[in-house]
């Protein structure tokens, strides 16, 4: 933090709280623009409801595509919220304060977002709770060997705890928020938000035992749900995809691109809010970082599953990585690669990651490398697959590209409203790194 | 007539030193408030004995694990694979994901569980007194419940000796808040 000494308690409640409710016209202008998008989306969601799957570019044998993509980026996404808040808490590590806050945000509308792809990708939405796995009478089989219905629980886990953890970490701050509003309504409601909170030594002490749990449970969460979506590739048989490194690799990803994307997202709220004393240049520098360590390990992957193809002496696997680099999706590959090994090195120089124009450009394309690595994965290896009758084209279409699209609009939506009804800066948390007001202090300083 | 009695304090370490004082002279219905989470305070009233909650996280994963290995074990039994070709109908791997998926739900619904009890949320019921803006801002406070005569007295030197910024007192039936000490 910024000049510890010069910042106090009352002036950390008076800067977060300030800027909420009052829209300005640019965040006005932002969410309308947000929201004709989302429209579009939803246009598109709905006419593939209408319409069928058909509308969609599935080319058999090619029916995991952009919807598959989409939900394994935004899950990847939803990964360093969680990372940031649990694990970076168990390690004490002092940069986390400020940011985690709009990092787990982060986790919960980019799961939301992710959870909407497999209602979208099964077509027939009034059937989506055929994907539970619960014992029935309708001759479903409840297979708790696939790892698709572990992939059900630990998304559901994932969202269900991130999500409470979330909430309980927001609690004291809503209670700030209600105590700092004249307006009656709003008051009446963030009290039943915050459960009447009061921050008495009892509800202290309680609260902050299970928050220690939390980020305990949380932890092995976060390795445990992109290993489980990894697992959805690596269990089966298809080349390209039938690989034990798949459940670090993943893991990795997510947590590069979950980093992007928080900064990706703070940067320009730190901006417009002001916050510099609470989340400066030092924060972003360590994000960087982490995402550089993080890259280093993508990158290791991408050539480790590249030697292993070669080594294995396995015509079918080496097949398909000759095929992602030269065939008909080597722009996707070549987009990988830059976006996510070669660009990012730039950050190795301190004056690009100590500035905010090159830490927010940067994460962007992170974003966008992140994208085509999933896509590269999916969409290349069901293309190419063992048979080379049975090898295809697969071209998203305009459904898919709107859907997808819509869907970012639907994140963006759920954390313009955040910033604007929640404190997006852990208040408690904020003063607990400032030294407290004593009374020798006040005597010195007389 | 019983009363409470409200300190208002600037200072952390002067609030501590009113709780030490408190304990030694034997109050027992008081309450501390605080805008955030001090270490000092919880020493201080608590001794450092650990809150149950983390009971209520152990009982959630045992709960969890072996309601998670039971379901899919079950499960498996109920609709067995066609042609298991030697394999074995409850197998421990594939349901290590399983069961630690259900052990980390149902602690951690444990854990919420436990917060919303201990912590008695929602608060809606707190008295009176132990609402003050100021409390979630920059200031802290202390504040003795159902205090009568003598009792009382001693409860208002008490904050006042401390360092408290601010000392009023009221009858729990009337409310009205007298203010008995404000420092300049």
């Amino acid at each position: 933090m910024q000049n510890e000494n010069a910042v106090t308690y009352g002036l950390v409640n008076k800067e977060v709280i300030e800027p909420l409710f009052k829209p300005s016209l640019a965040w006005a202008a932002i969410f309308a623009v947000d929201l004709l998008i989302l429209a579009f989306g939803v246009y598109c969601w709905s006419y593939q409801l209408e319409w069928g799957m058909g509308v969609a570019g599935y080319t058999p044998p090619v029916f995991w595509g952009v919807y598959i993509t989409t939900f394994v980026f935004w899950v990847g996404i939803g990964h360093a919220g969680t990372l940031i808040s649990a694990i970076l808490y168990l390690f004490r590590a002092r940069f986390r304060t400020g940011v985690y806050r709009a990092a787990e945000a982060m986790t919960i509308f980019a799961v939301l977002s992710a959870g909407l792809f497999p209602n979208i990708h099964v077509g027939r939405l009034w059937y989506v709770y055929f994907l539970f796995p619960y014992p029935n009478q309708r001759l479903l089989w409840p297979n708790f060997k696939s790892p698709l219905v572990w992939d059900v629980f630990a998304i559901s886990t994932y969202l269900t705890i991130s999500s409470v953890f979330f909430f309980v970490g927001l609690i004291p701050d809503i209670a700030a928020v209600r105590d700092s509003n004249r307006n009656p309504i709003i008051k009446k409601v963030y009290n039943m938000l915050c459960f009447g909170w009061r921050g008495t030594d009892t509800q202290w002490r309680h609260y902050m035992a299970a928050y220690g749990f939390f980020a305990a449970l949380c932890t092995p969460l976060v390795v445990s749900v992109h290993s489980a979506v990894s697992w959805d590739f690596a269990m089966a048989q298809t080349a390209g995809w039938h690989s034990t490194i798949f459940p670090p690799y993943f893991v990795a990803g997510a947590i590069f691109s979950g980093c992007a994307m928080v900064i990706t997202l703070l940067v320009p709220i730190t901006k417009i809010f002001k916050w510099e004393n609470y989340l400066n240049i030092l924060h972003f520098e360590a994000m960087a970082k982490l995402c550089l360590l993080t890259g280093f390990i993508l990158t290791y992957s991408y050539i480790i599953e590249h030697f292993i193809g070669w080594y294995s002496d396995n015509p079918y696997e080496w097949g398909i990585f000759v095929d992602r680099a030269t065939g008909q999706y080597d722009w996707i590959f070549f987009m990988m690669v830059a976006c996510n090994c070669v660009i990012p090195l730039v950050w190795w120089f301190k004056k690009v990651r100590t500035n905010l124009w090159g830490l927010w450009l940067v994460s962007i394309v992170i974003n966008i490398g992140m994208w085509f690595e999933r896509y590269n994965i999916i969409a290349s290896s069901l293309a190419h697959q063992f048979d080379p009758g049975a090898w295809v084209l697969y071209v998203p279409s305009w459904v898919e590209i709107g859907i997808m699209v819509g869907s970012f609009a639907w994140f963006f939506m759920w954390f313009l409203l955040f910033v604007k009804l929640m404190p997006a800066i852990a208040i408690a948390e904020i003063k607990e790194m400032i030294k407290p007001p004593l009374s020798t202090d006040t005597e010195e300083a007389a | 007539m019983s009363s409470h009695v409200k300190g208002v304090f600037n200072h952390l370490d002067s609030l501590i030193t009113a709780i030490d004082r408190l304990r030694k002279a034997d109050f027992d219905d008081y309450t501390v408030l605080s805008p955030l989470p001090r270490h000092e305070i919880e020493e201080a009233i608590y001794d450092n004995e650990p809150s149950p909650v983390r009971w209520w996280t152990l009982t959630g994963a045992l709960v969890g694990g072996t309601g998670g290995f039971t379901l899919a074990s079950l499960t498996s039994a109920v609709w067995p694979m066609a042609l298991p070709a030697g394999k074995p109908m409850i197998s421990i791997p594939p349901f290590v994901v399983i069961t630690f998926e259900s052990t980390v739900l149902i602690a951690g619904l444990a854990t919420l569980a436990a917060i919303i009890y201990h912590c008695r949320l929602p608060a809606m019921d707190l008295p009176i007194e132990c609402e003050d803006p100021r409390y979630s801002s920059d200031r802290f406070g202390l504040v003795f419940h159902d205090l009568e005569g003598a009792r009382k007295e001693e409860a208002i030197k008490l904050l006042h000796d401390s360092g408290a910024e601010e000392v009023s007192c009221a009858d729990d039936e009337d409310d009205a808040t007298e203010l008995v000490h404000e420092e300049a």
